[in-house]
């Protein structure tokens, strides 16, 4: 048996960002695959430390760039629950929406690049861009920026929402259903897809809880795990909505798990904006008046990001965080890369980390 | 939330293992004249969160790998000694953010002094 060692570098189209895989093969089978990370390393938890509390939200932002509602809206929940600032009622409403929306624009990129990887060559990425593009217009709207937004408070949202806010969403709800809706059909009746994605990169139940991954991953092996079941927050509680799991644990499932979790956010985005109430206060409290915590206890909050579940455990201090630790749900995802690819096709290394949905950001923080 | 001592730490986590079956974070904390490694645990039945918290002297820092019981810990672990420089024993845990490090005080620390404490690669 002679090894043939090859390096997936980190300058290369697929592999999301900046990521060092050395792959050890027997002829097309892969023995090992090794991922080194660290390109992007940036020290964002140290530099935090020497920020005051709401300088550092554009930190938190920028460690997932497709996604960023979600870590500043984590970093956020920090902060209230040092200083003990309430979340007021319209406002959570507003950032359940946001945040629903925000997963939805996360997932479209997903699988307009998975299927990229694996030879749907830009027709289903376009569609999917088209469809992220309407809803980065309607966060713009929300909140004045396209990408790194910002605008979020502790106790709500940075200023009032738009007049026709409701209007607008019930509208895109439609759009967006009626259009994700067809992609089943590019997908599902494809044999080539079906045939790259079913019984590959098996995770099963037992070792999906024992590596500690979290998000689309775990359910897809079939773990019914969601925190916003688990530990609610916000409205999660009053909202009827399904946990989508799949049993397989391959990357077929992980598939059908996000495909079904974007349906799934359009219904959580229905009933909220049913139960918002009509005129109601979002603006939380600026920024030079937020208080100093209490006593420097420690801070523990979890939320349900796109890629799985983000943790903040920080020690607050009087003006900064004295220490904040960042637990980022891609950073273990990729830590089952070796384990799942062992006895696979060097052509199923693509796929497997695809369906992982990493984003190097994240992951070196 | 428990505190517990270094060499009670496998027996602590074998018996929690039972109750609590998925871990998701070990993290340190540098209190300058001591040490402080997290670990935080969580039930996917029950839903339960237990936080566990083993107090490190400055010197020497040292603590036994939990692999074994959560396989979970192998990259958290390799993290924390990097960047605290805490040495886990019972595996050799190689570097994984910064590969080609060579400063001479591991990042984290409160005595790491920006641009004195790391040398520039050629």
């Amino acid at each position: 048996m002679a090894i043939t060692r090859i390096n997936v570098g980190p300058i290369h189209p697929s592999t999301h960002g900046v990521l060092r895989i050395v792959v050890d093969l027997d002829g097309d089978e892969i023995v090992n695959a090794e991922p080194h990370i660290g390109f992007l390393h940036r020290g964002v938890e140290k530099l935090m430390e020497t920020r005051m509390y709401m300088v550092n939200p554009p930190y938190t932002e920028k460690l997932d760039y497709v996604a960023p509602l979600g870590w500043d809206d984590l970093y956020v929940a920090a902060v209230e629950k040092a200083t003990g600032i309430e979340v007021k009622e319209s406002a959570a409403y507003a950032r359940t929406i946001l945040l629903e929306f925000q997963r939805i624009a996360s997932h479209l990129l997903w699988l307009g690049t998975f299927l990229n990887d694996m030879g749907q060559f830009f027709t289903l990425f376009m569609w999917c861009f088209r469809e992220r593009s309407k809803v980065i217009k309607f966060l713009e709207d929300v909140s004045g920026s396209r990408m790194f937004y910002v605008n979020l408070r502790p106790g709500g949202l940075d200023r009032d929402l738009p007049a026709d806010f409701s209007k607008r969403a019930y509208e895109l709800t439609d759009y967006l259903e009626e259009q994700i809706n067809q992609y089943i059909d590019v997908t599902e009746d494809n044999s080539v897809f079906l045939e790259r994605t079913r019984g590959v990169g098996v995770l099963s139940k037992k070792d999906a809880i024992a590596y500690g991954v979290s998000g689309p991953v775990l359910r897809g092996s079939g773990v019914e795990e969601d925190v916003r079941k688990s530990l609610p927050y916000y409205v999660y509680d009053k909202i009827k909505f399904k946990v989508q799991t799949f049993g397989s644990g391959d990357v077929y499932a992980r598939y059908r798990v996000r495909y079904y979790e974007m349906l799934e956010s359009i219904n959580i985005i229905r009933q909220a904006l049913d139960m918002m109430p009509d005129k109601g206060d979002v603006k939380g409290t600026p920024i030079k008046l937020i208080g100093t915590p209490a006593k420097p206890e420690e801070v523990i909050v979890s939320r349900e990001l796109a890629r799985g579940e983000g943790l903040i455990y920080m020690v607050p201090d009087k003006q900064r965080p004295y220490r904040i630790s960042l637990r980022s749900p891609a950073f273990i995802n990729l830590s089952v890369l070796s384990k799942i690819t062992k006895g696979a096709k060097f052509a199923d290394l693509f796929p497997i980390l695809g369906s992982l949905d990493v984003v190097m950001a994240e992951i070196d923080r | 939330m428990q505190e517990i001592e270094q060499g009670a730490l496998l027996r602590t986590l074998r018996n929690a293992k039972d109750r609590f079956n998925y871990l998701k974070k070990i993290t340190a904390v540098d209190y300058n004249t001591y040490f402080e490694v997290v670990y935080i645990l969580f039930d996917t039945e029950t839903k339960e969160q237990e936080i566990i918290k083993v107090k490190l002297p400055h010197e020497n820092a040292s603590i036994d790998s939990v692999m074994e019981i959560y396989p979970a810990a192998d990259w958290y672990e390799r993290e924390m000694a990097e960047m605290f420089g805490i040495k886990i024993r019972g595996r050799n845990a190689k570097r994984l953010l910064l590969e080609k490090w060579n400063g001479a005080v591991p990042p984290l620390l409160k005595s790491f002094e920006w641009g004195k404490d790391y040398k520039k690669l050629d």
